[in-house]
């Protein structure tokens, strides 16, 4: 495969990550302007964790995601009694304190004789555990698909579980969530906790493939873009949010066809598409018109 | 020395911020009306700039003529924007809605960029006279002219919606839409003009901060999104009174936290003071009451 | 069953419900009427935890549950109704109803990670059952907002009933039936009391009320005005004024 290619394919599989994360709580019912701030903490611990203290790479995903979730889990503490705009808004804030307290973030140690570690608004560069292990780029897409569809399969093990069911339950119409006996914040919490981590998965990944990652990375624009990929692909299905990136990132950044004027095409595209299917491409009523043809199609092979 | 400095702070705050205030204001009507956040409302504004901008660069249009073509600019845009984003879409899809203005956001800022393709470009200096010595305290021409404006055109604005009839109606379209629609108000219509009218104010404040500055950058769309909702948040987001009030606040403290603490730390400040506010006070400056009704809305059983 | 003790609930200077005082006992068809604006969704919503309460205590087969969490009053025995329809529109028919079967889980104290983590399969008989009650077994994967708006009236009362509850409120469940509609409604709702389950039943279809209410008890500017069986209503002078405007 040319490196073209793999690049782009690992990207789109990186950015899957954040808008997994934005899906999930789009499901919940809440909009988040500031899943990257995990995606920021996943790259930044798993970067110290392999470049300063020597950590194998799957230990320093994991502390990314575990850090990145707990962070999560903390701010919605706070925040997710709000909601709509006012819950928007307060992660947007935490987003962009974050993005700054990496441009202030110092941490500089003599490693091997060279001296590395995040250098404020830089960024951290020379993240070279890919290269240091021999670990091609073929080998590392492969990583991030093997872990996007660990991810995946565990999304689409919840949405089959009554967790995953609550999940939705909540999203749509929290009140009648509570009179049906569900705990509603827990549940946010629970949302909050696993989109931080899965979003924290993808920025280690990102910091490593990379091999660097600055402020720059994970400003407004990611987050925004993360949630208006579910809406493009579609809410019913945790595919959508993937053919939301495939479209754009895949079709339109990559083949170049709309080279300088690819937003003004998909700009207006989006824009349209929304009108006619506001919940996106693969929304729950195509959801449930595939599950219903599907069962069809079985009972009539019977 | 540091009373001085406090003074002086305060005072260039407050004049930053009524540029901050006007773009709250713009962003209070579309949230009061549509209900729903417009992302393009920036963009919107870059538009109209940069029209301005490419007329003073390629035929050397007066400042006059220059803010004429901003205002024009910003409220054929944000016609375009509520076409396309607002009106098609009903209630039960404001995410939706919010995404489309998102897209259009993109879309805006690449056609501007074809426009304008360089990074800063030179716009008309609004008043070139030395700065005004009050006592110790310095006070900039352009910077009087600029609260001047903000506070003429807050006064415009709160007569038009407590003494015209169409602000009677937009009165009406945000406090109940269904009701106003039953009493023979065309929503729509509301809607639209408020639309116009909230870019055209948008417009004026971004003539206003690029006179100022006698340049504009490409990234005048997402400073006036994030400015304007950070004020408009602030001030919790349910009355004139209340964008002017978070406007004025954040200006003043981000002159303080840039004076004593440098511009990575100020606007660090801005975003961790409208975080603690959502978190334990989301009520805001004077939005209370806009915030209980919005939550009893939610909560309609 | 339900015991309401000295309930008030203020609204600023408005007092929607004001020392309200309602025993219901076991295995009744509670009727409560009053004009529109007398606080009976009001009472609902404070029985079911959605307002807060501002005076008084709600008990529940003898148990305090006036400051109870909305969500764990479910799992105490109160399933409910609502009068404008809300289902999961999003989701199916069947989803609609494993959802209120959690209630069942929390309350035989199945732990955390088993309610969560488990699948249909344990609810599936049970939600076979309630579908056929409220004939919408062939619904079963239809989208909830799909549903016709009988159907979908049907498929809330089948929702509160799969939460298994001691109490049932109902919130004007006949709005929007036809007669013939009605009918059914009234018999399924005997139906359930004979089950063994007390219904609150809130309406303003006095026919129907009056027909299959054991009690029935009147609100008036959030008090309570009169309270007996649908005869004693049927001839109380003050009843007649309240709806009437003048003593007939």
């Amino acid at each position: 495969m040319d490196g073209f290619l793999i690049t782009v394919l690992s990207n789109i599989g990186m950015i899957s990550f954040v808008a997994l994360s934005a899906y999930i709580l789009l499901l919940s019912g809440q909009i988040s302007f500031g899943q990257q701030a995990y995606f920021g903490i996943g790259a930044y611990v798993a970067g110290i964790a392999t470049v300063m203290w020597s950590w194998p790479l799957a230990a320093a995903l994991v502390l990314g995601a575990f850090v990145a979730g707990a962070a999560a889990g903390l701010v919605g503490l706070v925040t997710l009694r709000l909601s709509g705009i006012y819950f928007a808004m307060a992660t947007l804030a935490f987003a962009e304190i974050m993005r700054i307290a990496a441009e202030l973030f110092v941490y500089r140690r003599e490693i091997g004789g060279i001296e590395t570690g995040p250098d404020g608004i830089d960024g951290f560069r020379d993240i070279r555990y890919l290269f240091a292990n021999d670990i091609s780029p073929f080998q590392s897409c492969l990583i991030v698909y093997a872990l996007l569809v660990a991810v995946l399969a565990t999304l689409f093990i919840v949405e089959r579980t009554r967790g995953g069911r609550m999940l939705r339950q909540v999203g749509e119409d929290p009140l009648l969530a509570e009179v049906n006996g569900i705990d509603v914040m827990r549940v946010r919490i629970a949302a909050a906790l696993s989109a931080g981590a899965v979003a924290g998965l993808g920025g280690g990944l990102y910091a490593h493939l990379l091999t660097y990652v600055e402020p720059r990375s994970f400003d407004i624009m990611l987050g925004v873009h993360a949630l208006a990929y579910g809406l493009i692909g579609g809410l019913g299905t945790a595919l959508g949010p993937l053919l939301g990136v495939l479209i754009d990132i895949g079709l339109l950044e990559s083949t170049r066809v709309f080279r300088g004027y690819r937003m003004i095409v998909f700009g207006g595209l989006v824009a349209v598409l929304l009108i006619v299917r506001p919940r996106g491409l693969l929304d729950e009523v195509a959801i449930s018109r595939i599950r219903q043809a599907l069962r069809r199609w079985r009972h009539a092979g019977d | 020395m540091v009373a001085l400095d406090l003074a002086q702070n305060t005072l260039d705050g407050l004049m930053v911020g009524s540029s901050y205030a006007l773009l709250a204001i713009g962003f209070t009507l579309i949230f009061g009306v549509m209900r729903r956040l417009n992302l393009a409302y920036g963009p919107t504004i870059m538009a109209g700039v940069y029209l301005g901008t490419a007329a003073f660069i390629s035929l050397g249009a007066p400042i006059l003529v220059v803010l004429a073509i901003v205002i024009l600019g910003a409220s054929l845009v944000g016609l375009y924007v509520e076409r396309l984003c607002f009106r098609p879409f009903g209630e039960g899809a404001r995410t939706a809605s919010m995404v489309a203005s998102f897209a259009l956001w993109m879309q805006i800022e690449e056609a501007a960029m074809h426009l304008l393709p360089r990074h800063m470009n030179p716009f008309p200096a609004l008043v070139a006279s030395a700065p005004l010595e009050i006592g110790p305290l310095m006070l900039r021409a352009d910077h009087l002219v600029m609260l001047a404006a903000t506070l003429l055109i807050a006064g415009a604005a709160t007569y038009l919606l407590a003494r015209t009839k169409l602000g009677l109606a937009i009165r009406a379209v945000i406090d109940q839409p269904r009701a106003a629609a039953i009493v023979g108000i065309d929503v729509e219509r509301v809607m639209m003009l408020t639309f116009v009218l909230a870019s055209a104010i948008g417009g004026i404040a971004g003539f206003l901060i690029a006179a100022t500055d006698a340049q504009v950058t490409a990234m005048i769309g997402m400073w006036a999104t994030t400015k304007g909702l950070v004020a408009m948040m602030l001030g919790g987001l349910g009355s004139v009174k209340g964008a002017i009030a978070g406007g004025l606040l954040l200006g003043v403290l981000e002159a303080h936290a840039q004076w004593f603490l440098g511009p990575q730390v100020r606007d660090m400040v801005a975003w961790g003071l409208l975080f603690v506010l959502l978190a334990f006070w989301p009520g805001g400056l004077m939005g209370a009451k806009a915030l209980d009704r919005t939550m009893a809305v939610g909560r309609r059983v | 069953m339900l015991e309401l003790q000295g309930l008030s609930k203020h609204f600023g200077g408005v007092r929607a419900v004001d020392s309200l005082d309602l025993r219901i006992t076991p295995g009744q068809i509670f009727g409560l009427i009053g004009p529109n604006g007398s606080g009976k969704s009001t009472t609902v919503n404070l029985i079911t935890g959605l307002l807060p309460v501002t005076r008084g205590s709600i008990k529940l087969a003898g148990e305090e549950i006036t400051n109870l969490p909305t969500h764990v009053r479910l799992s105490t025995g109160i399933a409910r109704t609502f009068q404008n329809i809300r289902l999961f529109g999003q989701l199916t028919v069947w989803q609609n109803l494993w959802v209120a079967e959690n209630a069942r889980a929390q309350r035989e104290r199945a732990s955390f990670l088993s309610r969560w983590l488990g699948g249909e399969r344990g609810a599936r008989t049970r939600i076979t059952r309630a579908l056929e009650f409220s004939g919408l077994a062939d619904k079963a994967d239809e989208l909830a907002a799909n549903l016709a708006f009988g159907e979908q009236r049907r498929l809330e009362l089948a929702r509160a009933m799969a939460a298994e509850p001691k109490l049932l409120l109902l919130d004007e469940p006949a709005a929007g039936m036809n007669p013939e509609e009605i009918g059914a409604l009234d018999d399924r709702i005997r139906q359930i009391r004979d089950s063994g389950i007390t219904v609150l039943l809130i309406e303003h279809h006095m026919e129907l009320i009056m027909a299959i209410a054991d009690r029935i008890a009147v609100l008036n500017f959030g008090q309570k005005i009169a309270e007996g069986t649908p005869a004693e209503i049927q001839s109380n002078p003050a009843v007649r004024e309240a709806y009437l405007g003048t003593a007939a």
